[in-house]
Order: C-alpha cells, then structure tokens, then sequence
C-alpha cells in the first residue's frame, strides 16, 4: 500500500487521473512489469475511485451495488462479503443523494473493491470517515494488498497515510519531495523520532 | 429484472431506462404531452368538422378532405414542438449527470465500451419516445372511435418522419451534451442548432442555390416530406448518418483522457466522413408515395409514359426561390417528375427576381424542358400543361388516362368527445401516478440475502 501525500492542490488527484488515463498527460509514462501501457489499456491495469462523486443519486445502493459488480464481472458472493465487511445492509435500500458523507463513501470504497484490476488508485479513501470507521476499513484494505493487488492511496492527512501506508510518496505544488517508508523519509530528512508531520515540513 | 451475467449492453440498458425514469425532465415531457396533443386534436377535429360542412360550409370543400392533412399531422405536430422545445434535454440530462456526477469515470474503466454506452443512451432515449406516442395514438383511436377514416400507411409514413426526427434530435442532444462541461451549455448547444436549421430554412426559401439543397435534410424540411405520405430514401439515409457522425462526435469528444490533438483528428475524421457518406446517400432516388390521394405521384398511365423516356430531361426554371410559382412547380410537378423518371436535372437560374428594387432578366418566368436536344417553354406550372410540354418534347403522344377512381375523401362533421378528459386529466395523472409507483422502495434481492 502505497500512500500519496501531500496537502490540498498539491497534485495528487491530477496524478491519479493521469495515471488512469481519465485525463490526458503533457508527458511520462505509466509501465507496468516494465511495459508501457496507453492511456486506452489502462483500464485493464487500473481502476481509480475518485473522491467525492456521487454515481447515480437516484438508484439505491443495493441496485449501484448490483449493477457495478455485473458491469466489472463480480460475482454476487463477491457483493455480499463486501456489503458485510462495509456495513452497507443498513441502508442498501436507500437512494444514494440521501446518504451521509461516510456513507457514500463506504459505498464508493465497496464499489471499489468490486473491480477486477490488479491496481487500485484511491483518492482520499479516508475523507468523511470517523475515526472508528477508517479503524474498521484500513484492515479491509490491508486485507485486499494482501490478495496481491497494488493500492495507492491518496492521503491528506498524513498520521492516516502514516498509520495505513507501507510506503509514502510526499508531494508538494506537483513535485515528489520525498518516497520510501516512514522510517526512511525521517533519515532523509535528519528527524529520527518525529512524526509525519514533522517530517513532512522538513522536506518540503 | 437482468441476470448477472447479462452483457455490459443489457445492464446499461437497464441502467439508463431506470436512469431516465428517475428524471425529472422525462416526467415533465411527458405530462406536458397530453395537454400539447389534447389540444392539437381537438383544435383540428373541430377544424375538420368545419371544413365538413358541420356549420353549413360549402359542400365542395369536404370533397377531398384528407385525414392525413386534417388530423394526423396536426395531431402529431404537437411532437414537433416537443422535440424542438423539450425532448433535447432529456437526452442531455442522461449524459451530463454522468458528467457531473462521476459515474461516467467508474463507466469509462467498466468492460463496457464508450460506443455502446452512447449507442444504448440513444436506444433508451428514442424507444422511451414512442412511449410518449401514447397520447397521439389515442388520439387517433378516438378519431377512428368518432367514425373517422385513417389510412395506415400515410399514419406509418407520418410516425416514421416522428421517429426519424427525434432519433437526429437525440444524438445531436448527445453530442452537444458530450461536447460541452455542463447541460446547460449543452441546452444551448443544441437550441442553437435548432435556430440554425429554422435560419437555414428561411434562408433557402429566399436565396435557393446550396441553402435550399442543404434545407432538404434539415428535421423540419424531412418530417415536411413525411408529412406529405413520401417516404423518400434519401431522406431516411442522410437523416440516419447524421446521427450516427453527431454519436461518433460524441465518443471522440466524451472522454476526458483524450487529448485535444486526438479530439482534433478525431473530429476531422467524423466530418469527413460524415460529408462523404451523407453526399452519396443524397443521390439515393428511391422513393415511396404512401399518400392515399396519390398527392406525390402523377396518374399511373402518365407514370408509365415518364418513365418510358430514356433521355435525361434539363428543366431550366427562370424563376427566383421566394417566388410562389416556383414553390407551385416543385410541389405539383418537379419533385414528381423526380421520383417518376430516371435523369432529371433542374437548374434554377434566377436569383431574387421579385424584390422591390429588382430587376428580373428577360426570361424570367420561363421554365425550358429540354430532352435529347429538342427544347420547349413553358410558363405554366400546372401539371397538365406541363406534363403536355415534357410530352411534346419527348415527342410521344400523351397517354390516354386510366380512368383511376378520384381520391374520394372523408368528411367527418365529429365532436372531439373525451379528448379533452383522457388528454388533459387522465394521462397527466396517469403519469404521474406511474412515476410516483416506480419510486416506491422495494424488497432487493442483497437485503435478503445477506
């Protein structure tokens, strides 16, 4: 689990979106195993969730449910777990414009886990949830890098991305500042002992 | 209720009919429907009685009374105003939510394709409009109930224009929805093709040349066509590429990973081929009177004798587009003479003759026929002249007539009963109580099962 760090118009999302190919690139490549891969074929790699959409307001969930996880080749097993593991049946039933903003976003994490690709991008997977629900979704998460698939997680708050993330990559106005694992970016940065904020402003 | 393991068509299906259900754009269409048709019927069953002898008209007048003029297209013209005025943003709606909503993101990295997804979009939006015929078609029945004649090809033709309209309107909608940030750029977007046609329309009636070639395929132009009972070929072909180029405009320009050089080429490549292909479907021939009256074709022995001549016929008219003569001669005989023989080539060699200040050249008025170097004028522009003309210079004898029976016509003196009840009251409610059922909450199969 690799966390994006940086803090707001720092170019996280905009790199998550040109990694997924929703939006056209100046220039880099994306490469997987070493291979290049187009923005067209990316979809086959990649799957980014972004934050703070809310698809299909209209359907309940249990529908959104449903359809996304016929659309991407999930199995209805696949729907259960992930509705149990969320704790989305309390209100599967209920159109998703009424939701809370944690609520969706448990949604747009289940929707999420229901794709097939080997690469997950999520932007702020954290951002509306309570301290005990990012307790509850980080060991799902966990639990998924564990099956073998890549997360990147884009972060704002750092002692989450600290907390969930292997890795961390800090940016800042666009530019990587530093990447590796805590204990390395606090080398880099000459504070043995601090916390990623402390680091975090070390280097930037 | 689909399967999980339907085809990602099958499940979009489903996605965008609920989609549209839940809008309230259709829902207002639709309610709107009934009062616009209600009072498009009544209005010309009334006309119709009128035209009957109902108020003690002239008994000559309801001889030839046609339904197709009297009730069907005026019944179905309140359509016309739907689809310019208020279909388009249905269509828009059920793109630029996705838009805006985010969902076309979590789409675009589906299994689905982003030409299916628009193909499947253009098939709900239009099969949803023939929902909306309901109106229209009960009106009919009620004019059938009345005791009123219907013909069944010339209400096909009529529907036929309808579907073909409205199938344009809605991948233009598409496109414009596709092109643009927002539904409301996409509104005017598509509000400014309409004027557009209308400015066009206008434009070919005074100046002729190229507008008026152009003015032939615009929707309003079309549906005129079907209106008449022709079912013309070209028509049906140029109307459907240019949909299929406004929905390939909208794949090369919805999704947002593309880059603008990408959009660039990938727009050139739609209008190229898109002008290619519509030019060569223009010059398709074939058509179809489905009138009852015959109104677009000549008398059957006259068919046979036209049809007969080998020659190309070059009819020169010295005539200038907004004068009435002309649009006289192209709706008795010219657009006859081209669905009833094989080369026909007309040249409009007068421009703006009529106005105030103008100057008309000597031979304004004329209209030459000319077939294998023999020539003949002719001023009239009535069919029987004309025809003697085209004759003459063909020289062959002028059949001798079959003795067809005339178009007897239906005068039909009727009360619009009901109209107004069931098209003002009972289909606005209906609606709206089916909309309000299909919001209700149901029992879902993950509820259960978990």
């Amino acid at each position: 689990m690799l966390g994006l760090v940086g803090p707001n118009g720092s170019g996280k999302t905009t790199l998550l979106e040109c990694l997924s190919g929703l939006l056209a690139a100046d220039g880099g490549r994306v490469a997987r195993d070493g291979r290049p891969i187009a923005p067209s074929e990316r979809r086959d790699a990649l799957f980014y969730m972004p934050d703070g959409i809310l698809p299909w307001a209209d359907q309940s969930v249990a529908w959104i449910l449903d359809f996304s996880a016929a659309l991407q080749g999930a199995s209805q097993s696949d729907v259960a777990e992930i509705t149990r593991a969320l704790d989305l049946a309390p209100f599967a039933a209920r159109r998703a414009g009424t939701l809370s903003k944690g609520q969706r976003k448990r949604v747009l994490i289940a929707l999420a886990l229901l794709t097939p690709q080997p690469v997950l991008l999520l932007d702020e997977p954290f951002d509306g949830l309570d301290l005990r629900q990012i307790r509850e979704v980080s060991p799902l998460l966990r639990r998924v890098a564990a099956t073998g698939r890549a997360l990147l997680l884009s972060i704002h708050q750092l002692h989450d991305a600290a907390r969930v993330c292997d890795r961390l990559v800090l940016l800042s106005d666009g530019r990587v500042v530093g990447e590796g694992t805590l204990d390395e970016l606090r080398a880099r940065a000459g504070r043995p002992g601090a916390d990623v904020e402390e680091v975090f402003l070390a280097l930037t | 209720m689909p399967s999980p393991n339907d085809a990602p068509w099958r499940r979009l299906l489903d996605k965008d009919r609920r989609e549209l259900a839940a809008s309230w754009a259709w829902l207002v269409l639709l309610v709107l429907l009934g009062p616009l048709v209600g009072h498009a019927f009544i209005t010309a069953v009334d006309s119709y009685a009128e035209a009957s002898g109902a108020s003690g008209g002239p008994a000559a007048l309801a001889q030839g009374l046609s339904p197709l003029d009297g009730i069907v297209v005026p019944t179905f013209g309140a359509y016309a105003i739907a689809v310019t005025l208020l279909f388009p943003f249905v269509a828009i709606r059920l793109v630029s939510s996705e838009k805006q909503s985010g969902s076309l993101k979590l789409l675009l990295q589906s299994r689905a394709s982003l030409g299916v997804m628009l193909f499947v979009k253009l098939f709900v939006v239009v099969g949803a409009w023939l929902l909306a015929w309901l109106p229209g078609l009960a009106a009919l029945a009620l004019w059938r109930a009345y005791g009123g004649h219907l013909s069944s090809a010339e209400v096909a033709t009529v529907l036929l224009g309808h579907l073909l309209r409205a199938t344009l309107t809605c991948a233009l909608a598409i496109a414009a929805a596709s092109l643009t940030d927002n539904a409301a750029t996409a509104a005017v977007v598509t509000l400014a093709l309409t004027l557009g046609s209308w400015a066009l329309d206008f434009i070919a009636q005074v100046r002729g040349g190229v507008a008026l070639a152009l003015d032939a395929y615009t929707p309003e132009s079309a549906l005129r066509v079907f209106e008449s009972g022709e079912i013309r070929l070209a028509i049906v072909i140029v109307t459907l590429l240019l949909a299929v180029a406004a929905m390939a405009l909208a794949v090369v320009w919805l999704h947002p990973g593309r880059t603008w050089r990408a959009r660039a080429i990938g727009t050139a490549v739609v209008i190229a081929a898109g002008a290619v292909t519509t030019w060569l479907g223009a010059h398709v021939r074939a058509s179809c009177d489905a009138s009852e009256d015959r109104r677009n074709s000549f008398a059957p022995a006259d068919e046979r004798a036209l049809a007969a001549i080998r020659d190309p016929l070059l009819i020169t008219v010295y005539l200038a587009p907004e004068d009435p003569r002309l649009a006289d001669l192209e709706r008795g005989v010219l657009r006859k003479l081209r669905r009833t023989m094989r080369d026909v080539d007309t040249r409009y060699t007068a421009r703006g003759g009529t106005g105030l200040f103008a100057r008309p050249g000597e031979h304004y008025g004329e209209v030459w026929y000319a077939i294998g170097g023999r020539s003949a004028m002719s001023r009239s522009t009535t069919e029987a002249i004309v025809l003697e003309t085209i004759y003459s210079v063909a020289g062959i004898t002028p059949p001798t007539p079959d003795g067809a029976p005339a178009y007897p016509g239906y005068p039909l003196a009727a009360r619009p009963r009901g109209a107004g009840l069931l098209l003002y009251l009972v289909w606005p409610v209906v609606v709206i109580a089916a909309w309000w059922w299909s919001k209700r909450p149901r029992q879902l199969p993950l509820l259960t099962s978990s």
